[in-house]
């Protein structure tokens, strides 16, 4: 805690002047509840981690008035929308105040003209469709967390979408939102000043800069989204290969085809299809020689979905894929989000189940360099897994972002026994971390595509990516929160408040 | 109702519902019970999670929510999902592989 419990009470004392008594909390289930997110967590030093109090404020008015409080006492405010986010960005460090916004979560405007919606950002993705298909529409930012994630950590995030490379990832689908500063103040952000702008050239370009942010620069608190209408059909085929190599060419060649409604290729390698065959019911009986997958995804009309899937069954067909059939390929594309919900397990080094959390690092890499990355990667997990049963290798999977093959959304994921962790597994995990996003930075890519690089270990590494632009980072940091209120110690972002430090 | 649902015996048989179909093994690490259902291979689990057991019904409804789960999820998506085997089969007639 960073709060005395006498500068505790005169907190409260304050919210109450904003605040009706049932939206501060301060039990102690309320702060452990929204102390971690669903990535590792030191949980032998959860207690380092928790928020003084929690509040749920109900509109920006109310949540301008507690960052003005905090701003005014100088106490830590933490952002807190779905808390599903991998990179700790809803993670108190230094105590504080976590403004959780779920009751935030009101349609204030449908546009049917317009095709945007206005909401509040404490609305679920899943639930904002709900609504929207009784008028035949469709909010397509799609994440892995889409049944719980919230429309405000996809703006704090800058979100990416497993249909991205359809109809764009959240930077492209969110066209404007109010966003109170971290002194308390309101701004309004989008293309120029406009609320249902898509496209402007006038002023700065600040909607990117307040996306993505994890936090540190404010609160998006409403928002106006891009709609499209809702699907008609989706086709998911999967496709098997006995070996990684013509795996690779296939997406490759899926993701370069141009297909206009291509949502995205993914390339699962032999550990993957390893992980898979230990506890997935549609892989465990698949033949020893199915080596690595291919899947790809698109939405349209049916008579556009049609011509353009027959495209990619042909382009398939030419790299020697096996279809794996219509149960296993509608099946797994509609299970994409349940690693959210589904408890995992792994294997120690002699094959027993272990309960474990799942974890995943990500990287944004280029089409070319994902062979390589994907060896160095397991190299690194697997020097984890030597040394101790704590850590055990899911395997990878490569996604495409866009729509013309250029990166990918590159992945490892982890199991982590979080119950055996302590100081000497979190250090080699830690070091492990720092080494995969080294890995990415020398094969010319970004530490993430996704989830952000702000944990332990990753965020050692993000100076050396942006160069000047980290200077740029400290520089906006203290002019937009002079008192380092908002979320602290979160990118290394103290070093602007150091004595010395650029001004 | 059917004649054979009125003769069924009513209520809760403790033996028959943990009795679960004879176990098959399908792989070096998993075993099929009931059609669909797929588990651990027990000897797997023996130190650190030791496996549950479910009666019949259960596991059942399991597996049948989670087939309820995918739908809904197809439902949400979109309206109608395009079969991939009909695709495959007119690529394969075009190139005569039929």
């Amino acid at each position: 805690m960073t709060i005395a419990v006498e500068r505790l009470d005169e907190v409260v004392t304050a919210l109450r002047s904003v605040l009706r008594d049932e939206q501060i909390l301060t039990s102690k289930p309320d702060r452990y509840n929204r102390a971690r997110v669903p990535a590792p967590f030191p949980v032998h030093r959860w207690a380092e981690r928790l928020p003084d109090l929690a509040v749920l404020p109900t509109s920006t008015e109310e949540v301008a008035a507690v960052v003005r409080i905090a701003n005014d006492l100088r106490v830590p405010v933490v952002p807190r929308d779905g808390g599903t986010g991998l990179t700790d960005g809803a993670v108190p460090l230094r105590g504080g105040i976590v403004v959780d916004v779920k009751r935030m979560n009101q349609v204030k405007e449908l546009d049917l003209d317009n095709r945007t919606v206005t909401v509040g950002t404490g609305i679920s993705m899943l639930k904002l469709n709900e609504q929207l298909a009784k008028h035949g529409l469709f909010y397509p930012d799609d994440p892995a967390s889409y049944p719980c994630s919230l429309v405000g950590g996809r703006i704090g995030t800058s979100g990416w979408s497993l249909i991205g490379s359809r109809y764009g990832h959240t930077r492209d689908l969110v066209l404007s939102f109010d966003h109170v500063l971290p002194t308390g103040e309101v701004m309004h952000v989008g293309d120029g000043i406009g609320h249902k702008v898509s496209k402007s050239s006038s002023g700065y370009q600040l909607k990117q800069l307040f996306m993505g942010h994890q936090g540190t620069l404010g609160i998006a608190t409403e928002a106006t989204l891009k709609l499209f209408p809702k699907p008609e059909a989706e086709l998911s085929p999967f496709w098997a290969f006995d070996n990684y190599d013509d795996a690779y060419a296939c997406v490759g060649a899926l993701a370069r085809a141009g297909v206009a409604t291509f949502a995205g290729a993914v390339l699962f390698d032999e550990w993957k299809v390893a992980y898979l065959r230990r506890d997935d019911e549609a892989y465990i009986p698949q033949p020893s020689d199915v080596r690595a997958l291919v899947c790809a995804v698109m939405y349209g009309y049916e008579d556009e979905v049609r011509p353009a899937g027959r495209r990619l069954f042909r382009i398939a067909k030419e790299h020697g894929a096996r279809y794996l059939g219509d149960e296993i390929s509608e099946g797994d594309w509609a299970a994409r989000h349940d690693r959210y919900a589904t408890p995992m397990h792994g294997r120690t080094k002699a094959g027993q189940v272990v309960p474990m959390s799942w974890h995943c690092e990500d990287a944004a890499i280029n089409y070319t360099h994902l062979p390589s990355v994907t060896k160095a990667w397991h190299e690194i997990v697997a020097e984890l897994r030597r040394r101790t049963d704590v850590f055990d290798d899911w395997g990878m999977f490569a996604y495409t972002s866009g729509n013309t093959g250029v990166d990918y959304l590159t992945e490892i994921d982890v199991g982590i026994w979080e119950q055996q962790l302590d100081d000497r597994a979190w250090e080699m995990w830690v070091k492990a971390k720092r080494d995969i996003a080294a890995v990415a930075l020398a094969h010319h890519g970004s530490i993430s595509a996704c989830h952000g690089s702000c944990r332990e270990g990753e965020v050692d590494l993000v100076p050396d990516e942006l160069g000047r632009g980290f200077d740029v980072m400290l520089e906006v940091k203290r002019a937009l929160d002079p008192n380092n209120i908002m979320n602290p110690g979160k990118y290394l972002l103290d070093r602007a408040y150091e004595s010395g430090a650029r001004p | 109702m059917s004649d054979d649902a009125e003769d069924a015996p009513i209520g809760f048989r403790y033996a028959e519902q943990y009795t679960p179909p004879p176990p098959q093994r399908v792989s070096d690490v998993a075993i099929t019970t009931h059609e669909h259902v797929f588990e651990v291979d027990p000897r797997l689990m023996e130190r650190w999670v030791l496996q549950q057991e479910f009666p019949n019904w259960d596991s059942l409804r399991i597996m049948n929510s989670r087939g309820d789960h995918l739908a809904w999820m197809h439902r949400h998506f979109a309206a109608t999902v395009v079969t991939g085997s009909e695709l495959l089969a007119e690529v394969d007639a075009e190139d005569g592989d039929a």
